[in-house]
């Protein structure tokens, strides 16, 4: 790794200054002396992970625009575990901003490249910089490993990952499913997946209060959904969502099976309380934004949000025979930092998720 | 989860509640009570309030997608003004000063829902032509409407608003669509006006339909008093006479009556425009035994218990031994030289109105029982705060009172209320050394450095929690008539009586007159110095 950094393979760029792991308490506290002028503000312990070496500037980039509005002790480690040998480096520093043009508020960020391998190490690093009391908010990229082991999210308070990143999402979530379980249901899990399409949630949940569309929603016959084919977990998530609260039981449950060709998108079958055949559809579309569009259509209305790629709005709309009703409304976030942004001003135990995900992995 | 929205593109029948049901799609998916689309009605809408705060908070409403679909707004005012005039101005205003900036899409959206009514408060014609136009828009969107009627007048037109809209058939609910009004404060005068004006209130909406504006119990850290106290084990079994001392209430402003302010305040008073209300609500807030549940009529039941409890100061003697008004005198603010409060503009160079107040209050309950609850409020002090601080007893002096200084004085616990929100302890340490010294020092939580995120500003939660039905931050008529009545005996010992108390003096930019530093010396207490 020493080589890799004394290159400049591996920038450092951003994370401030070197410094011994055992100094790090120090030289930590030698930073706020030197600066009277700012405050030291922390919400909480916020750990990023990320097993690609060259993700720890471009994570650092993003603490700084977090820290904006979520106040923390930042964490950031990346591992390399690739190498052959095992070393450790560590940097400090800390992101500094305005609160409402006054005060300098500043966030602490302590950084660690760790390659190779060596047993316990990850998790003693982890252990040993946190800010006592303050909850842990851990934030995983990219695939789970079996560096997350009990040891580990047992002291966990918020666990995030976005599931549209991983190879195999069974394995992902099944590994997430075992943590919960172990864990009493204690960590809270939290997929940007599920995040992304938050508004679409909420827009459609408010459309349906028109009587129009309340009246269609017991003739609804098709749901469309068209997305990036790399988002196809935050498709599901939210076709799960949609047709979970409606209360309509798949067509894998009844033997029902729809036509389906990869390559464009996925169709499933839904049959409704009243027993009436709903045909949902998948449309990937890559010029498209992340998600661009959830349709929800009967005989005589469509209500429909979409969302065009670029723009920060979604565009919301019922239409029944020869009317439209149309207003735009805020999109989520497409960046992960923004996501988790949101995500952690939500807070919440993110308890519909983790109802609705049987259905999602039922789909999956 | 409640759902009854009845405006919508379709004619009005409500299929949820036909079949007994309610939007699946809602279900979890957030914890409030839920905006419904209607349309609001601004009485008085070219005027400050409409520009700088209503239209501001329904923009950021929209901007953060709280908004429901298929809200219209229409200002109400005497001005010849078009549609595309109100707008343009609306505008302006909202890109000064709207807390999310200003974003052009959201505004096209929302200002393509905006439209002006122009008619006299007092014109019988004005209200039938809004009855139609009302009509109208329902029609246009195949179904009946909500409406929300806002009364952003001057106080002087309440009654006539009031009147008109129930002979126009406005207040009228009509198949399950509901009328809804909001009324800004000043909530009457007096006692007798603020009865008076309950009447023609409920003479024409319901109380349930009728939302009284305290825009202080819209802002977060007002909310946050009932967090504090009920969510958090170590305070609510100290929260009483066995552990605290005293509170105080403070709310100071450094302005005095400049932008023609003196107009209204010459004719209110401190007592009348920031007591009866505001610090009123916040004491109730302090004081108020944990409510059975969180319903709006479970909070204010206890609020109005409190006020209910309030000592009555009903005779001159009493008013002068529990109550200090007082006006400044000419002084320096920030190195600006101010006038006093009889030379400012619109003011009366004779007033016998308070500029600044502090009352002693008393809360008769078994567990307030001889905690005083000092509040106090005035202009043109040295700066801008508001807060409540909670002064816990001190520890028995008997293991520190040899130790060089003593003890320093008892905890408190500071709720800090606008700016800066946030709350601080102050706790008593040994300073280090050799020798046992000890000091008080601060642990300290401040809102902006935690959370950077802005709050929502107290208009826009309170005109969401209209459209949804939710009164809790609202004022009920017992409350506001219970408020009255301990405002209007001090009123009277000031105005009424032979043996008024006298009216105390202080330079502009100083802490407020010494008599009411000495309400609280004379029992060996002192203001907490801001
Ligand atoms: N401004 C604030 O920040 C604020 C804060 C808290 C509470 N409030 C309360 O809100 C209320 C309004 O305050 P404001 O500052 O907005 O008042 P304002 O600027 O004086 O506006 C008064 C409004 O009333 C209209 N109006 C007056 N007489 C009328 C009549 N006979 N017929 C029709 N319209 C008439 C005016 O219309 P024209 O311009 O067309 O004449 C104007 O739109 C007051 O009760 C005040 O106490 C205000």
């Amino acid at each position: 790794m020493e080589e890799a950094l004394m290159s400049g393979k591996i920038s450092t760029e951003g994370l401030g200054m070197p410094v011994e792991i055992a100094a790090i308490d120090g030289e930590l506290r030698k930073l706020w002396e030197a600066d009277e002028a700012s405050t030291n503000a922390s919400l909480m312990n916020f750990l990023v992970y990320t097993e690609d070496p060259h993700e720890l500037t471009a994570n650092s980039k993003m603490i700084q625009k977090l820290t904006r509005e979520h106040a923390c002790r930042a964490v950031l480690i990346a591992m390399d575990r690739k190498a052959p040998k095992p070393s450790v480096a560590a940097w400090i520093t800390a992101h500094c901003h305005l609160a409402h043009g006054k005060k300098s508020i500043c966030s602490e960020q302590i950084s660690f490249l760790l390659s190779g391998y060596s047993f316990g190490r990850f998790r003693n690093t982890v252990f040993a910089h946190l800010n006592s009391d303050l909850p842990l908010v851990f934030w995983w990229q990219g695939e789970i490993s079996d560096l997350f082991e009990e040891r580990l999210y047992s002291i966990l308070d918020r666990f995030i990952f976005d599931s549209s990143t991983w190879s195999n999402p069974t394995e992902g979530f099944a590994k997430i499913m075992e943590a919960r379980e172990q864990t009493n249901d204690h960590m809270v899990t939290q997929d940007l997946s599920w995040t992304r399409s938050y508004h679409y949630r909420l827009a459609i949940a408010g459309l349906f209060d028109d009587p129009a569309a309340e009246r269609s929603f017991f003739e609804i016959e098709e749901v469309n959904i068209v997305a990036q084919k790399s988002q196809r977990t935050s498709a599901l998530l939210l076709l799960a969502w949609v047709t979970e609260q409606a209360g309509w039981k798949t067509g894998l449950e009844l033997g029902l099976t729809a036509e389906t060709n990869p390559e464009n998108g996925e169709s499933f079958l839904f049959e409704s309380k009243e027993g009436r055949n709903i045909v949902a559809k998948i449309t990937w579309d890559d010029d498209g934004a992340p998600l661009s569009l959830l349709s929800i259509k009967s005989p005589d209305c469509e209500v429909k949000v979409s969302r065009q790629e670029g723009t920060s709005h979604l565009c919301q709309a019922i239409c029944t025979a020869g009317h439209c009703l149309n207003v735009s409304g805020p999109a989520d976030a497409d960046d992960p930092e923004g996501l988790v942004a949101d995500q952690l001003s939500r807070g919440g135990k993110n308890s519909l998720f983790l109802r609705m995900l049987p259905r999602f992995l039922k789909l999956l | 989860m409640r759902q009854n929205r009845c405006s919508g593109i379709a004619n009005g029948t409500k299929e949820w509640q036909v079949r007994g049901v309610s939007n699946p799609f809602r279900e979890d998916l957030v914890s409030r009570n839920l905006p419904e689309a209607c349309t609001v009605v601004i009485f008085g809408a070219t005027g400050d309030l409409t520009h700088r705060k209503l239209i501001p908070a329904l923009y950021n409403q929209a901007a953060d997608g709280e908004l429901p679909a298929g809200v219209k707004i229409i200002g109400f005012a005497r001005r010849n003004w078009t549609d595309e005039f109100f707008r343009e101005g609306l505008e302006k205003l909202n890109r000064e000063v709207s807390r999310t900036g200003h974003d052009e899409e959201v505004w096209a959206s929302l200002a393509s829902n905006i439209e002006y009514h122009q008619s006299e408060f007092q014109d019988d014609d004005g209200y039938r032509r809004l009855a139609e136009r009302l009509d109208a828009i329902d029609q246009e969107r195949g179904g009946k409407g909500n409406r929300l009627f806002y009364v952003a007048s001057a106080p002087e037109y309440f009654d006539d608003i009031l009147l008109h809209l129930k002979r126009a058939g406005l207040s009228d609910e009509r198949e399950g669509c509901w009328s809804r009004v909001i009324v800004e404060k000043p909530f009457g005068t007096t006692l007798a006006t603020a009865q008076h004006l309950n009447e023609v209130v409920n003479g024409t909406f319901e109380e349930k339909d009728t939302y009284r504006i305290d825009h202080y119990l819209g802002k977060e850290t007002a909310q946050n008093i009932m967090v504090l106290r009920f969510a958090n084990a170590i305070f609510e079994p100290m929260w009483n006479k066995q552990f605290i001392d005293h509170v105080q209430i403070t709310c100071a402003e450094h302005l005095g009556m400049e932008g023609g302010r003196g107009g209204y305040y010459d004719q209110a008073g401190a007592l009348r425009d920031m007591v009866q209300n505001h610090l009123l609500q916040l004491l109730s807030l302090v004081a108020m035994e944990p409510p059975t549940d969180l319903s709006a009529d479970g909070v204010r039941d206890e609020k109005v218990k409190v006020i209910r409890s309030l000592r009555q100061w009903d005779t001159p003697e009493l008013v002068a031994e529990n109550v200090t008004r007082g006006q400044y005198t000419s002084g320096n603010i920030n190195g600006k030289e101010v006038p006093g409060y009889c030379e400012e503009d619109r003011v009366d160079p004779e007033s016998e109105t308070e500029a600044f107040v502090a009352v002693r209050c008393m809360i008769d309950t078994w567990r307030w029982s001889g905690v005083p609850f000092y509040v106090r409020v005035g202009k043109r002090l040295p700066k801008k705060a508001t807060e409540i601080s909670i002064h816990f007893k001190e520890t028995p002096s008997v293991l520190f009172n040899a130790a060089p200084g003593g003890v320093p004085d008892g905890n408190v616990l500071v709720i800090r209320i606008q700016p800066d929100e946030g709350i601080s302890f102050r706790i008593n340490s040994k300073l280090p050394g050799t020798t046992l010294r000890m000091e008080p020092v601060k642990m300290d939580f401040h809102y902006s450095s935690s959370f950077g995120k802005s709050s929502p500003e107290a208009y826009e939660r309170l005109l969401l929690d209209a459209m949804a039905g939710d009164a809790t931050l609202f004022a009920r008529r017992d409350e506001v008539e219970e408020a009255w009545r301990f405002v209007d005996n001090i009123e009277n010992a000031w105005h009424e009586s032979d043996n008024p108390p006298l009216m105390a003096e202080f330079p502009a930019g100083s802490w407020g007159p010494k008599e009411a530093d000495e309400m609280l010396k004379s029992e060996g207490r002192k203001w907490r110095r801001l």
